[in-house]
């Protein structure tokens, strides 16, 4: 049994109006939980999102728990939170009795022990992402548990960094390959061989835009200069303020926003599953219509909008996915990998997406 | 396209979990146990019970199956009456939510949350006083040490300093009272004990008096256990806000942390006018210094911007007054010192030759 796949292969089926009722529910009861039903809100959310996601002729499927986020979180304020809420007293006392060099060694180590655990947690997170979904009964997974890839996250980060931030696209298109290489669904793994040189261009307008603005800001003062108009020289400083507003404020953002969609672009398509291979459709302008688009409906519901983005970010993404190549159902056999019992604590802690 | 319409039929749908085939099945009911039908397949028996809610979407509802990873069995259209009460329960909100319905639950958490913010912002007052003491000291060792190297320390200086302890406290032993090299109108106290006059508040002092009502208030503080509750609270607050965006935990957190200091610092005040009574010293030094300082706060805010659980002191014309309104006219109050003593304390940083001086939170400076 094979299925061809020329038409769009995700589907998103659900309205805003159906997602609202259960986000609304949801921020109220997190509120007179003191915040601890997010556990369950996030699942419910997931629940929905997922249910009403169609890949090919099949909608998929969520089955993480709130409880196995609850009890992820709860482990990570043991084993993370009050360590280092009782090293930071050690600072405060290192710094009293004059001991800076402990001070700096013990801020350093967290850092760094931090860091690593931001990598380990994006691995983690996806992971656990994976193993939760189904489709037509056939999950996915890893059998990596993610700390290999944390010393990665380490080194491959510094590396993007050293020569002036070159390498920064390299280092992001390679974790995301790594990433990738270790997560399977079903029986059949990923392969992830996205080029970062694809990256350069995009890259370098973005690292350039910085100079160019400066050179304008020079070039503004040298002419002013120039003609002799001493009276403008207070115009010409809130021109270069001005100047330095939009470009930090606008065009900074808007580029980063096409290097991110060149980035999930080019990441997306290195990515392939057995005979699958896959594409993300969006173009900078519908990254940078859906962040206009976030931005007016938090801030002209004086926030409340805030609790849709789920939904607007879940559609975007599902919108915009596309595979081609053809799913063998009797190949497609479950996943042997084995799962954690709990859920994404540690990205939780550290607030950062996944995927 | 699966699923777009409620289908008007009865239908059931299967996957085995082992492969992503999707099976087209019948149910067959055996008592508590049912059989899988297709075409000439039968798969099974499974029982009732083993079976738990997974999904529910328009139309449709998915079961999985104990220990069988990705067993699905999906029921479409309007359930036949007698399949129903065999089936496991859906679930909306969660378990709990469920079953107590949506609007019990959300009394019922109310009333917890409360409860848990009284525990929550009381424990520190009713836990400080548990631990017991020499983990206060062995923790304020480990933090305090010796200031730095910045204690001030002469023989007269130090016999000075423990007489007007002395009469202050009725068990000074487990006091350790110092004056600590740094230019600043301020007194600490930190765990284990630790009372810290600086240097600037003992030179700027007019009289002994005054210095004996600040100590007082201080020696307050560390016998309400006042450190070692500011100490749990910042660490409890950490850890149960972690949980929180930090931007709400950081508001919520400074918000306690304030009222708390307010309620603090009036007990240690309490305290300070007991004991300048039964030492039969005058509260009216006392209270003339608090106005000094209170002029001072407002350019300086000494250190406890630095350390949340050294306990700083904000004045207020109400604290004074509290001062002065105990203060007896009628009453021989005794200088709590004598000349020499309090000579030998305000001169004690200075004969002190291998003291450090300053406050270097800037790094590498001494």
């Amino acid at each position: 049994m094979t299925e061809d796949t020329k038409k769009s292969a995700f589907q998103f089926h659900g309205n805003w109006v159906d997602f609202f009722k259960i986000a609304i529910v949801n921020l109220l009861l997190s509120i007179i939980t003191l915040g601890i039903y997010r556990f369950w809100a996030t699942t419910r959310e997931r629940e929905y999102l997922w249910s009403e996601t169609e890949f090919i002729d099949e909608r998929i499927e969520w089955t993480g728990t709130g409880m196995e986020l609850f009890i992820g979180a709860i482990m990570v304020s043991i084993l993370l939170v009050l360590p280092i809420s009782i090293l930071s007293f050690v600072v405060q006392g290192a710094m009293i009795q004059d001991n800076p060099k402990l001070a700096i060694t013990i801020i350093i180590g967290l850092s760094l022990l931090i860091y690593y655990l931001i990598g380990v947690a994006y691995f983690r997170a996806l992971r656990y992402r994976l193993g939760r979904t189904y489709w037509r009964g056939i999950r996915g997974g890893s059998d990596e548990p993610g700390f290999k890839y944390g010393l990665s996250y380490i080194w491959k980060n510094v590396l993007g960094v050293i020569p002036i931030y070159l390498l920064v696209p390299w280092a992001m298109i390679s974790l995301w390959n790594e990433r990738w290489n270790h997560m399977s669904f079903g029986a059949h793994k990923f392969h992830s061989n996205a080029d970062w040189q694809d990256l350069m261009k995009r890259y370098m307008l973005f690292y350039l835009l910085p100079f160019l603005g400066v050179l304008a800001g020079i070039y503004i003062d040298i002419s002013s200069a120039a003609s002799g108009e001493i009276s403008t020289g207070e115009s010409t400083a809130l021109g270069a303020i001005g100047l330095l507003l939009i470009l930090f404020y606008i065009a900074l953002p808007l580029i980063a926003l096409m290097f991110y969609s060149k980035y999930f672009r080019v990441a997306v398509r290195g990515l392939r599953l057995h005979k699958l291979e896959f594409d993300f459709k969006a173009r900078s302008k519908d990254w940078i219509l859906l962040f206009i688009g976030n931005i007016a409906l938090v801030v002209f519901t004086l926030g409340l909008g805030y609790i849709m983005l789920p939904y607007r970010n879940w559609k975007f993404f599902v919108t915009h996915m596309e595979a081609y190549g053809e799913v063998n159902l009797d190949e497609l056999t479950q996943s042997e990998t084995t799962r954690s019992k709990h859920g994404e604590g540690l990205l939780d802690a550290f607030d950062v997406g996944a995927i | 396209m699966a699923n777009e319409v409620v289908d008007p039929f009865f239908s059931v749908s299967h996957f085995d979990g082992k492969t992503a085939v999707r099976r087209k099945v019948e149910i067959q009911t055996i008592g508590k146990n049912f059989f899988l039908l297709e075409n000439e397949r039968r798969h099974g028996p499974f029982a009732f019970e083993y079976m738990h809610f997974v999904s529910q979407t328009k139309g449709n509802i998915s079961y999985g199956y104990e220990d069988i990873d990705g067993w699905r069995l999906t029921l479409s259209g309007p359930i036949p009456e007698d399949l129903k009460p065999l089936l496991p329960a859906t679930r909306t909100y969660g378990s709990l939510i469920d079953k107590l319905g949506l609007g019990k639950a959300s009394v019922a958490f109310i009333a917890a949350s409360a409860a848990a913010l009284a525990v929550i912002i009381t424990a520190p007052q009713w836990l400080a006083p548990i631990i017991p003491q020499s983990i206060e000291n062995n923790l304020g060792d480990a933090l305090v040490g010796d200031f730095g190297g910045r204690i001030c320390s002469t023989p007269e200086g130090k016999a000075a300093l423990s007489k007007l302890t002395n009469s202050l406290d009725a068990n000074p032993d487990d006091l350790q009272v110092e004056v600590v090299n740094i230019d600043m109108l301020n007194a600490v106290a930190l765990p284990g004990g630790k009372v810290f006059l600086f240097n600037g508040l003992i030179q700027q002092a007019e009289s002994v008096d005054e210095v004996a009502g600040v100590l007082g208030h201080e020696i307050g503080h560390v016998r309400e256990r006042h450190v070692m509750q500011g100490l749990l609270r910042q660490l409890g607050l950490s850890l149960i806000l972690g949980g929180l965006n930090e931007n709400v935990g950081g508001v919520f957190s400074s918000a306690l942390s304030n009222s708390y200091g307010r309620d603090a610092e009036r007990e240690a005040d309490s305290h300070s006018i007991e004991v300048l009574n039964e030492a039969n010293i005058s509260p009216i030094a006392t209270k003339g210094f608090f106005n000094k300082l209170s002029e001072m706060t407002n350019e300086e805010n000494g250190i406890s911007s630095v350390t949340s659980y050294m306990l700083s002191h904000p004045l207020s014309s109400e604290r004074a007054a509290k001062f002065d309104a105990s203060f007896d006219k009628e009453r021989d109050y005794r200088p709590a010192l004598t000349k020499d003593e309090w000579a030998a304390i305000t001169s004690m940083c200075a004969n002190d030759k291998d003291v450090k001086s300053g406050f270097g939170f800037d790094f590498g400076e001494e």
